[in-house]
């Protein structure tokens, strides 16, 4: 019997969503006791406020004034439907024939057994028209059948990982790549619909098919974390999958094309640096290409630090593979270093840079391409006083295997530094110091030249006191502070305690007053030298 | 707030006592940086408080609301410091322990921050599931350290750490940052810290990088040799062999000496001293007071801590000269290497520079926090290393030899422990106010002395692992 009952009331309930418009009439009819016909409605809500009365018929009324006050055949509904409404089992506990006369009686009447939920929420839809609602639904018609095709692509794929075959024609599963693309359009209408209907953002490694086999792996953080970020969900994505294929020590083109994304993303993260190169080794991809890649990736992010470590694991990969070739070695150089310039012109004191440039030099042994003291000297010109240039420079001549013994400290006598590159460095010092004396890069080079080259500081000094009139006296003048610290010096290697003594006090109260500390000491270093 | 009666010595406000005429980038941008801390120089900043030295008071409780915000929640735009959370909270925490306040309160959540963080095959990462990182490890360890307690330290797999610092350890004596990461001093000392907080182990195991068949290798052998050729003909210290000379690796280089025994030994058998504090005493500037990282590069409030932090540890090192300007130094320290260097002067850099460029051009007067330089806007690292900068304006230390008979029978595989007396810098004339002193800080660990020496002596008292 509850069949027949059901089958009573559908018919009603389809003509309700069919033909909205029809409803106070009816409503008019089964509720003779209401008062006024309700307004026409135009919105969900208000549409769906008319379904609810309707299927309470009795309700207001009895609500209104009890159910004493309804007419006989409304206070005979009334009891039908609330037996009818009970649970299977407390109904059961009707006796047959009255659980019979119930269902008749329902019947007879076409009582709505179903009552709607008062105030149903609707959200921001509540407000929609009809049309608007039937739109809204008619796509959502559409993602259902989009899920529906997207779960069978995804069955298929299981089963073609299985090794699975086709229940119909016994054939191996296998997908072709029409499908796969075929699903790649059905993911992105889906994400779209997602995003319209629900508001809810697909990730893109989600959406792709590609990563079906990987379930990622999201960051937790515990509570009260600190530190923590909120990431962006396509950021957050990305990195939960990143630990994913990790975890798997996966290396495949789209573990590499991934870490790109977060490189772009945020090229700060170490992790994925050490992955990419790792995913590159491991395919044995072209270095030369993964080159190419970073140097647009350097131009953009000239301040980070992580790419110029894989660069350098790059080249630790690639040299033994040209070592023989003395050609590719040059070519390998010259194209290196013309990136290095491109990029030390944005930036002339990156130190990551030049760090690299160093190791590049003594990797590939290019001590003696004319074009690296040049492009220096080039540097120096622009800017005489860029000190990583001149470090640069101290390096290219001074730890040349030719000019230099292993394991002898930067700030020691080296006596396989040839007389002739320690005059020509001395020179090229104090010429450019003349263009500004004050400048310390020229005076440090100097120095350091001096004695790497084991030569006396006083070699020097005809030059130095070039700089300095009048010592002590009343017409004292001074052009460079480092002069006058340098003269301390070479009057201490002499012997001479107390003009260096003079020396380092008129730094100390005049010329370089922030470092008197620093003079005091040197001028005890006097006493136990 | 323009004051009338403040002078400022013209030191630390006119022009250079030398400068030349030709223009190039370097001195074009140097010159606008003066241009552009003209009125903190002169004492004219806004909102600033001076005193009559014309030196603005410490905005301790600004700085103190800054760093309680700079350990997160942080919005999206944060995502470049998801590979350095460890550093975040170090930084702020180390900044607010220098103010003064007690961070314990932070302990739990140190703890649960630091967990996930740390990976089973050893030390922790940038955030969770990274690769682990000597620097984020080394921060991880310190803000542990600042927090305190039982289940701070035990938060840490030390035998987990200790094989993965065997598999950093290279055979040329320096330390990889991460497996397959790069190579620098940096490493070097972060390794150091770590493993002398830790008291891990020296033996390396048997699939180190760095072990030898004869067993003679350990996690700190060659490591004052790599040192050494970090050091540049300027005398200062590059980050790797063969670069140039920069303030952040000199301290590394120091810090990661000072740990391989009795520093005033140690640091001189590698490197050339007299050069080094020639090359660290040349990074102060007049007339701005603060220190540059590089030759003719501009000062930064960072190298308060990353320069002038260096100095605490040279002047103990030489011992410091009790009575001044008798050119009579005492005999300071027996010198193995037979170097003969005199004591320090009562002090080696000017500590009123680098308080008044501190406090008159670091502090951010509106929302607190400190800063490279007027113009910048502040952020915990800055914060961090300008307060550890200023307490060692503030503070002289000194090295006593060590009492033997507290010195373990079986502490002969650790790094022995020197012992380090610190005491506010009394000399000289002093321009800032009682009130703005900050915490000493250990001139190696970048942290109160009492917080090393709770982790080392609880881990020192430790059986095994």
């Amino acid at each position: 019997m509850p069949p027949k009952g059901k089958a009573a009331n559908k018919p009603k309930a389809n003509e309700r969503e069919c033909s909205p418009k029809q409803q106070p009439q009816q409503q008019q009819q089964q509720t003779s006791s209401s008062p006024a016909p309700a307004p026409t409605p135009t919105t969900i809500a208000e549409r769906s406020a008319l379904f609810t009365d309707e299927s309470r018929p009795f309700e207001s009324a009895r609500r209104k004034s009890g159910i004493a006050s309804l007419p006989r055949d409304a206070q005979a509904a009334c009891i039908a439907l609330r037996f009818a409404r009970l649970p299977a089992p407390a109904r059961n506990r009707l006796p047959p024939k009255s659980q019979r006369e119930l269902w008749r009686h329902v019947n007879d009447a076409s009582l709505p057994i179903r009552a709607l939920k008062r105030n149903y929420d609707y959200g921001a839809a509540g407000g929609w028209s009809f049309e608007r609602y039937a739109d809204w639904a008619a796509k959502r018609t559409v993602l259902t059948c989009l899920e529906g095709a997207s779960r069978v692509f995804r069955e298929k794929r299981e089963s073609e990982k299985r090794g699975g075959s086709d229940p119909v024609t016994g054939e191996r599963v296998v997908l072709t790549q029409g499908e796969i693309d075929e699903e790649r359009g059905r993911r992105r209408e889906m994400a779209a619909l997602r995003k319209e209907l629900y508001g809810v953002v697909t990730g893109r490694l989600e959406a792709d098919p590609e990563w079906d086999d990987v379930v990622p792996i999201p960051q937790e953080e515990p509570e009260g974390a600190l530190a923590t970020i909120s990431y962006l969900g396509e950021y957050a994505e990305a990195i939960s999958y990143l630990r994913a294929v990790m975890v798997k020590k996966e290396y495949s083109p789209r573990c590499l094309k991934l870490t790109e994304t977060i490189i772009e993303m945020n090229p700060a993260h170490y992790t994925v640096w050490l992955y990419r190169a790792a995913n590159i080794f491991a395919m044995k991809l072209s270095i030369p290409d993964e080159i190419q890649w970073l140097n647009e990736v350097s131009l953009e992010h000239l301040k980070n630090y992580q790419i110029w470590h894989h660069r350098h694991l790059l080249i630790d990969n690639y040299y033994p593979t040209i070592a023989d070739d003395a050609e590719a070695v040059a070519a390998f150089g010259a194209s290196e270093r013309q990136f290095l310039q491109q990029i030390l012109a944005e930036d002339t004191k990156n130190y990551h840079v030049w760090s690299y440039r160093s190791y590049l030099i003594e990797k590939f042994g290019l001590w003696d391409v004319p074009e690296e003291l040049t492009s220096i000297e080039t540097m120096i010109d622009e800017d005489v006083r860029n000190n990583s240039a001149w470090s640069h420079r101290f390096f290219l001549i001074f730890s040349n295997p030719a000019n230099s013994t292993p394991g002898v400290a930067a700030t020691e006598h080296d006596p396989a530094a040839p007389a002739a590159v320690v005059d020509r460095e001395v020179e090229y010092a104090k010429e450019k110091i003349a263009l500004a004396p004050q400048n310390q890069s020229p005076w440090n080079y100097l120095r350091g030249v001096l004695v790497k080259g084991g030569r006396k500081l006083g070699s020097v000094e005809d030059f130095v006191q070039g700089f300095i009139t009048g010592l002590g006296s009343d017409g004292e003048d001074v052009k460079s502070s480092h002069a006058l610290d340098l003269l301390a010096e070479i009057y201490a290697e002499k012997g001479d305690k107390k003009q260096a003594e003079l020396c380092l006090r008129r730094l100390a109260e005049k010329w370089d007053r922030i470092r008197a500390g620093y003079w005091e000491w040197r001028k005890k270093c006097l006493e136990t030298a | 707030m323009a004051t009338t009666s403040v002078t400022v010595p013209d030191l630390f406000c006119a022009d250079p006592a030398i400068r030349d005429a030709l223009q190039t980038p370097t001195s074009v941008t140097q010159d606008e940086t003066l241009n552009s801390m003209a009125l903190n120089l002169n004492a004219r900043a806004e909102r600033l408080r001076y005193n009559a030295h014309g030196v603005p008071r410490l905005e301790r409780k600004k700085h103190v609301a800054f760093l309680r915000k700079t350990m997160g929640p942080f919005p999206a735009q944060y995502v470049h410091g998801d590979a350095s959370r460890p550093w975040y909270i170090y930084w702020s925490l180390a900044g607010l322990n220098f103010l003064g306040e007690d961070v314990s309160s932070y302990r739990q959540r140190v703890v649960e921050t630091a967990r996930v963080m740390q990976n089973d095959t050893g030390g922790f990462g940038g955030g969770g599931k990274q690769t682990s990182h000597l620097a984020t490890t080394y921060a991880m360890v310190l803000s542990l350290a600042l927090v305190g307690g039982e289940e701070a330290f035990e938060v840490v797999d030390r035998r987990a750490m200790w094989k993965w610092l065997c598999a950093l350890k290279q055979p040329d004596g320096g330390f990889q940052v991460s497996v397959g990461g790069e190579e620098d001093v940096r490493g070097a000392y972060c390794a150091s810290v770590i493993i002398s907080l830790l008291n891990i182990p020296l033996d390396l195991t048997a699939d180190s990088p760095a072990w030898t068949p004869d067993g003679s290798a350990n996690l700190l052998s060659g490591l004052g040799e790599y040192v050494r050729r970090c050091q540049t003909y300027e005398g200062g210290i590059s980050g790797q062999p063969n670069a140039e000379a920069h303030g952040a690796y000199a301290f590394c280089a120091l810090g990661c000496l000072a740990l391989l025994g009795d520093p005033r030994q140690v640091v001189p058998r590698y490197l050339d001293i007299p050069r080094l504090i020639a090359w660290l005493s040349s990074r102060q500037y007049a007339p701005e007071g603060g220190f540059s990282g590089r030759t003719n590069k501009l000062v930064d409030g960072c190298y308060s801590h990353w320069v002038g932090g260096c100095f605490p540890l040279i002047e103990a090192c030489l011992g410091i000269d009790e009575d001044d300007n008798k050119g009579q130094s005492p005999p300071t320290q027996e010198r193995e290497d037979g170097l003969n260097l005199p004591a320090a002067p009562e002090t080696l850099f000017s500590r009123e520079g680098l308080v008044r460029y501190i406090l008159g051009c670091c502090q951010n007067p509106e929302r607190g926090g400190l800063r490279d330089k007027p113009g910048k806007g502040p952020d915990p690292y800055h914060s961090c290393y300008v307060l550890a900068g200023l307490s060692s304006a503030q503070h002289q230390w000194q090295l006593a030899s060590r009492w033997e008979d507290e010195k373990e029978p079986d502490s002969a595989e650790t790094i022995d422990d020197p012992v380090w007396l610190v005491l506010p810098h009394l000399d000289g004339a002093r321009v800032y106010e009682q009130e703005d002193l900050v915490r000493a800080i250990h001139p190696v660990y970048a942290i109160p002395q009492q917080h090393q020496q709770a982790i080392r002596s609880y881990f020192l008292a430790k059986e095994g692992f």
